[in-house]
């Protein structure tokens, strides 16, 4: 397992996110056949451990823009929800600006912005300036600086257009510009983006980028993104995490990764070729450990 | 700042909820259209039962009315401020809670401030008019204690049903399948307060006293205030415990909620 | 389509939805008990109007005597799922999702397809639910249900049976097919839902009300979904009376469902002009 360090040299080292062994098995329980067999189960259910994520140990610094890259059912999404303090670690720790997210939730929660690609967090049948306004209460955001961050957004994203339009009439550009907007509204200091430019269209991803590559220069924000999109890599990230079975595949800059596998190709390219080697050195790690490699679960 | 910050954001939100079930006006009045219809539906049941005998194990028509009055009042309010408990299973299933867990505020008070079905109040309504009907028909002996009785059995009755509608929508952390059991202890609980526990049998009654409070929703205070003597032969000051019972199955709600929330993020959605 | 394989196609059908249901075994436990649990309270509160005078035994209400009149909870309760009252919107679903499109394009009887469907259901139901609910009230009461007495009492039962499912499935049809020309079928639903209870004689039995009352509730076509069905089981209804409610039973169900055919030319035509 490659545990490089990479990524530029910043002003304030100060970490932001620290894990260490990060754990997550789930237990699924198996349902018997029949009728008496799903009596049974609900006694006395047969449970058989899925580890979705396998010993992560990663560190992000304040103002760092990283992706985090890997198949389905990789793990990623799970070790996101550990950090958002959605889910409980099985093992390992976990520390978010200092605090450990399952124990101290809400001080995490006020300090930290998180958007769903595929979810929204605003309200469906209200105007998206109604989403704004409910969220700051939520967060107790002071009104000079709501009003200010408002403004700002809403010229960055262009939501002028729409923030008078309800949710569930907004394409999902809109709707995505309108869930960054309300994820930072607060002044988190950083943010999980989970498939933010899925389902956007050319211009509607452009702009999320510009708004993120912003953000983190003139806030300093740290972002942590997972994607699919190579572009999405490229265009903002210095620094890569791939995730695969569980467990941290690589961790270090972009240029390294090209340095390592040829200048010439592309991301997607480059990334092919990263999965075949490390499915060949999986390989030979389990020939050298005789364990089997736990099922995937995300 | 507001005086009562907590109680200013939850009106703030639910607020917002109402303002989006606004649009949908004809569906609103559809709904609540049917729901006086079950009140009055249930209540001429009671009345047409009464044609065909004179008392029902003892108790006359107004008191049996009575006794309907205070269940359906204490349900349909605890009904209505949990209007977001009903479909939480919804919400575990498609994920929509994790949005909840995000947010530097409690979860349960976010699920609550969620949904406030405004057409729910219809029924409220009419638990109280029947209510008005059947004390003015029994022509009570009114003190002060017997009005006290009155207010906190109701007050308490909401708060039981409250429970009971927390610890179903907590089951919803564990599975989505049995559901519909809970169905047994709501709805089949409203639907025990209903009737004198008389009616019932004796493994019945135990349970509706000492295990689910449901005796002290409408039976105990119903006897203090007819001044009834308790056919089981139980203790008189047992009528007065209302409040107790709901402050134990409170705790227990309170309890199975937070065992429900660590459960689910144990083990996700 | 050829009629013996229209007969196969039915068949087929029938035999579809009834193991459709089998899955969903947890859910049908789940019900059973809050079934189990309703008939206690409603048997319960059934019995005591008969010993309300104290400890003299009233003999009969309105024709109902004790055993008769527990038995009538116990087979409503039964009957709930079996003529399934109310909260089904399967066709509802697929005009919402747009699949009613392709289902009104096949070639054979859009209606006569639920129809059938509806039957594998209600087989299904009969049997999972229903008896089991029955055979619990056959337990818990002292005496023992009352039972129909003899092949023809079956007879009439079973064809009062399937002209109830025919009945209900009517009304939840039109119900569904409404969603078509308005926007809000499940309001109408619920209130639909109530009025059947009441109507029906689920919650109190028809003949409890006023007698000047009664030819008027008999007339209307809910108290063929349960009253009637169920006053046969528990030999209330026999003979020449049970052949003479039958014939209403018959009368409506053949009302409904041309009303529902009616409504499904209509729809074809809605389909045809809007596309979808």
């Amino acid at each position: 397992m490659r545990t490089l360090r990479g990524g530029t040299p910043l002003l304030d080292s100060h970490c932001v996110i620290r894990t260490h062994d990060l754990r997550k098995t789930f237990r699924v329980a198996r349902r018997r056949p029949g009728l008496l067999g799903g009596l049974r189960s609900l006694v006395n259910p047969i449970l058989h451990e899925v580890v979705a994520v396998d010993g992560v140990s990663l560190e992000i610094r304040r103002g760092e823009m990283v992706a985090c890259l890997g198949p389905n059912g990789a793990g990623k999404s799970t070790t996101i929800k550990m950090l958002t303090g959605i889910l409980v670690p099985s093992g390992g720790q976990v520390e978010v600006l200092g605090l450990v997210p399952s124990r101290r939730r809400k001080q995490v929660a006020q300090r930290i912005g998180v958007v769903f690609g595929q979810r929204t967090q605003l309200w469906w049948d209200l105007p998206l300036r109604d989403s704004f306004d409910l969220l700051r209460y939520i967060y107790r955001i002071p009104d000079a600086r709501f009003r200010h961050n408002l403004d700002q957004f809403a010229a960055l994203l262009e939501l002028d257009a729409f923030i008078d339009t309800p949710v569930r009439q907004l394409s999902l550009g809109q709707r995505m510009r309108g869930d960054l907007a309300a994820a930072l509204l607060h002044d988190p200091e950083v943010l999980y983006l989970d498939e933010p430019t899925i389902g956007l269209d050319v211009v509607a991803k452009h702009r999320v980028r510009s708004f993120l590559l912003d953000l983190n220069q003139q806030r300093g924000v740290t972002v942590l993104l997972t994607t699919h999109d190579m572009s999405d890599v490229e265009r903002l990230c210095s620094r890569l995490l791939i995730i695969d079975h569980g467990r941290l595949l690589y961790d270090g800059g972009l240029d390294e990764m090209r340095a390592r596998l040829g200048h010439d190709s592309t991301l997607e390219d480059m990334m092919r070729q990263f999965y075949e080697r490390t499915a060949r050195e999986l390989l030979a790690d389990l020939e050298a450990d005789a364990d089997p490699v736990p099922a995937s679960y995300a | 700042m507001p005086a009562f910050p907590l109680l200013h954001l939850y009106l703030t939100l639910v607020g917002a909820r109402v303002r989006g079930q606004m649009q949908y006006r004809v569906s609103f009045a559809l709904s609540a259209f049917g729901q006086a219809f079950i009140t009055i539906i249930e209540f001429g049941a009671i009345v047409v039962l009464f044609s065909r005998v004179p008392r029902i194990a003892g108790w006359s028509l107004w008191e049996v009315a009575l006794l309907y009055a205070l269940a359906e009042t204490s349900f349909s309010s605890a009904e209505f401020v949990g209007s977001a408990l009903d479909d939480f299973q919804l919400r575990v299933s498609q994920g929509t809670f994790d949005r909840v867990l995000v947010r530097p505020l409690g979860a349960f008070f976010q699920v609550l401030a969620e949904e406030l079905a405004l057409r729910r109040l219809g029924r409220v309504l009419q638990g109280i008019l029947v209510l008005i009907l059947a004390l003015h028909n029994l022509a009570l002996v009114w003190t002060p204690d017997k009005v006290l009785v009155l207010a906190l059995g109701l007050a308490s009755g909401m708060v039981i049903f409250f429970s009971i509608f927390v610890l179903a929508a907590a089951f919803c952390f564990w599975t989505v399948e049995g559901k519909e059991a809970t169905h047994v202890f709501s709805y089949g609980g409203v639907t025990l307060a209903d009737y004198p526990l008389d009616v019932y049998a004796d493994w019945l009654r135990r349970f509706a006293i000492f295990v689910l409070p449901l005796a002290f929703v409408s039976y105990e205070p119903a006897l203090y205030l007819l001044d009834r003597p308790d056919p089981l032969g139980l203790p008189s000051w047992l009528r007065l415990l209302s409040p107790l019972a709901a402050l134990g199955l409170a705790l227990l709600a309170r309890l199975g909620w937070s065992v429900g929330v660590r459960h689910y993020q144990s083990t996700g959605s | 389509m050829r009629l013996p394989a229209l007969l196969a196609l039915y068949a087929a059908l029938v035999r579809l939805a009834f193991r459709r249901q089998l899955a969903y075994r947890t859910a049908n436990l789940a019900g059973l008990l809050t079934n189990a649990f309703f008939g206690l309270l409603r048997a319960s509160l059934f019995i005591a109007l008969f010993t309300s005078s104290g400890t003299q035994t009233t003999a009969s209400i309105s024709g109902y005597d004790l055993q008769m009149a527990a038995s009538y909870t116990w087979v409503t309760q039964a009957l709930i799922m079996v003529v399934n009252l109310w909260n089904w919107w399967d066709i509802e679903t697929t005009i919402r999702t747009g699949d009613v499109v392709t289902d009104l394009a096949r070639p054979f009887s859009y209606l006569g397809y639920w129809l059938a469907r509806d039957y594998g259901r209600a087989a299904y139901f009969a049997l999972f639910r229903g008896l089991p609910g029955l055979l619990f009230g056959q337990l818990t009461f002292q005496a023992g249900l009352r039972w129909p007495e003899g092949p023809v009492a079956w007879l009439l039962l079973l064809l009062s049976l399937s002209l109830a499912i025919a009945i209900s499935f009517a009304w939840r049809f039109l119900l569904n097919i409404s969603a078509f020309w308005t926007t809000d079928a499940r309001g109408a639903g619920g209130l639909y839902g109530a009025l059947v209870l009441f109507l029906g004689g689920f919650v109190v039995p028809l003949r409890f009300f006023p007698d000047w009352l009664q030819p008027l509730l008999f007339s209307l076509p809910f108290a063929g979904i349960i009253q009637i069905p169920t006053d046969i089981f528990v030999g209330r209804l026999g003979g020449l009376a049970a052949l003479e409610a039958l014939a209403t039973q018959a009368l409506w169900a053949l009302l409904l469902l041309g009303l529902a055919q009616l409504t499904v030319v209509f729809a074809v035509r809605r389909v045809s002009v809007q596309g979808g």
